[in-house]
């Protein structure tokens, strides 16, 4: 095989590296980016340099943020007592779409897990105490995170080193999803959200 | 539950081959090597997501291939008709289709079709150590209840990071304890369930078992199992919670001495019995193998009761080494199961007293050379 532009092969080699891209996608998005106007591909290669120079991290929440503290920190009108506490900047995202929760977040940017080296000191729990203790008036911290063994060993962990303090520890609920029909429902979330149940 | 259609590619020892399979019995017969066993293999595939021959899906492709693919036609009383496929391969690994749809979890296909397999290997499970029955108890439990498959993979999990903080802290034993609180409440609470339900279905499973080794024994010497775990087991796990608890604190220092969890269901025996005598000591070659047979068949009829669907039943190469009293005792219970059933031999086994090979609902293949070929004149 003869390669006719080192400059293509090196488009297709950086492209192949996004997650979920083969050889095969990066080559076709290697051809639809070639074929467009010039104006479109300087825009996405901005786009690219802004993400990495201009997207910072709040030091309040751990979200990540063009301004620090991020909107949501200093947003007046969010400043409800509640805190919801997160494993990652994405679960932030999913949350916000509800429009559902109008407190804050804190980001932990991750779970414990001793199997990766990741213990209570690599994440942001010092920093969800210090925030409680503080001055930002929480009355309620909301544990958000997965339900698997790491996520509810980080919650049991969260909830038990709030204990000394004058704030409501609460948990998402586990349940059915909305719009599902029980018959299509695995047995071990339909037993769990028979144990969590709650009066009608 | 029925397997109608299967078709293979690359898989053991078929290069690409397909099958219609009768909805009662189907007898697979041919020289050692010929690709019998792999039939059957392939079917299992689909229901459990693993060999029961071999222990890497390595060593299952094909040779001189790179990949494996599998796909079977089912049909049940609740979910009517439905297709499962399988590929393997290096790069990729195991990817399971459910009509089309990819399952998120392979575990999410246990339990879809029950399947219950007889194999020379069986004679581990009375021979061998507490592994091989721990094993047979869990994927027993596993096709009844997708809550148990669950909280036997949570455990594993959370024993992993248990005994990684072991480790990890065993000369700083204030942090260490700090630190293993959020998991040994869960450690408890799984092993709780585990233990409860092992114990639950045991209690059950004594009666099929001791029916079935009378049956197939012909004897009246009871059999008996006692299950054995750290403390006095109970079917409400609430019960087990305090007593894990107790015992998990009275053995903290020997856990810190050997740096691993040393308390819970991965640690349980189930001791087998026959009249006053433990078989694993005092059983003879006989005995342990009609013991290993009454148990796969106390599983089949535990399945047939229990479940919707009936299970589909695979006997490997059990044939040779029975007598011919005890093959026709085996036989007639095979008469008696309404389910799919699959046999493999390589030796003529005297089926004709017992079954008429119609070719709709009862059918006998030849495999040479995994080469399939439907006989109706045997």
């Amino acid at each position: 095989m003869q390669i006719t532009s080192e400059y293509l092969e090196r488009a297709i080699e950086q492209l192949s590296k996004l997650p979920g891209t083969g050889r095969k996608s990066a080559q076709r998005i290697a051809i639809h980016l070639l074929k467009q106007n010039d104006e479109y591909a300087l825009k996405l290669a901005n786009a690219i340099v802004d993400l990495k120079n201009k997207v910072t991290r709040c030091s309040v929440c751990g979200n990540v943020s063009d301004s620090d503290p991020c909107k949501i920190c200093e947003n007046q009108k969010r400043e409800n007592g509640q805190v919801c506490v997160v494993e990652e900047f994405n679960d932030v995202y999913i949350i916000e779409k509800t429009n559902e929760f109008r407190g804050r977040y804190h980001v932990l940017g991750g779970v414990i897990s001793p199997m990766d080296n990741i213990g209570p000191d690599q994440l942001r729990i010092k920093d969800l105490l210090t925030r409680v203790g503080g001055d930002e008036q929480i009355t309620e911290v909301i544990l958000a995170l997965n339900p698997d063994a790491e996520g509810e060993a980080t919650s049991y962990y969260i909830n038990k080193l709030l204990l000394p303090y004058e704030v409501k520890v609460t948990r998402i609920a586990y349940g059915i999803p909305m719009g599902t029909e029980l018959e299509f429902i695995d047995e071990a979330t339909l037993s769990r959200a028979f144990t969590s149940r709650s009066a009608f | 539950m029925l397997v109608t259609k299967l078709e293979l590619l690359h898989f053991r020892n078929h290069q690409k081959n397909e099958v219609e399979w009768a909805p009662h019995l189907n007898v697979i017969t041919g020289p050692n090597g010929a690709g019998k066993t792999s039939l059957i293999d392939a079917i299992h595939y689909l229901c459990m997501s693993r060999s029961f021959v071999s222990t890497s899906d390595m060593y299952v492709i094909h040779q001189g291939e790179s990949y494996f693919m599998l796909k079977g036609n089912f049909q049940g009383e609740i979910r009517s008709e439905f297709e499962v496929s399988c590929t393997f391969s290096r790069g990729d690994g195991k990817k399971i289709f459910v009509n089309d749809g990819p399952l998120d979890r392979l575990s999410d296909l246990i339990g879809m079709v029950p399947v219950v397999v007889l194999s020379p290997d069986d004679k581990k499970l009375t021979l061998e150590g507490p592994a091989e029955r721990r094993s047979f108890l869990d994927s027993f439990i596993s096709q009844i209840s997708s809550v148990y498959l669950r909280d036997l993979l949570d455990y594993r999990k959370i024993r992993k990071q248990r005994n990684t903080l072991l480790q990890n802290y065993s000369n700083a034993p204030h942090m260490l304890e700090m630190y293993l609180e959020p998991w040994d409440n869960q450690l408890v609470e799984t092993g709780s369930r585990i233990i409860a339900k092992r114990y639950e279905v045991l209690e059950k499973f004594k009666e099929y078992l001791a029916k079935d080794y009378a049956m197939i024994s012909g004897m009246n010497l009871t059999t008996g199992l006692k299950y054995q775990t750290f403390c006095e087991p109970s079917i409400n796990s609430k019960d087990i919670e305090e007593r894990y608890r107790v015992a998990l604190k009275e053995n903290h220092e020997k856990e810190l001495e050997r740096e691993q969890t040393l308390i819970g269901p991965h640690r349980d025996e189930v001791v087998f019995y026959l009249g006053d005598f433990e078989l694993r000591r005092f059983g003879s070659q006989g005995q342990h193998r009609l013991f290993a047979l009454s148990l796969k068949l106390a599983q089949l009829h535990y399945y047939s009761d229990e479940l919707d669907d009936l299970p589909i039943f695979m006997l490997d190469d059990v044939f040779g080494d029975l007598d011919f009293p005890k093959t026709e005792i085996l036989l007639k219970a095979l008469q008696h199961h309404e389910g799919q059933t699959f046999i493999t031999a390589a030796n003529p086994i005297p089926f004709e007293n017992y079954v008429h090979f119609d070719g709709e609902r009862n059918r006998f293949f030849k495999v040479e050379d995994s080469v399939i070929v439907e006989s109706l004149n045997r």
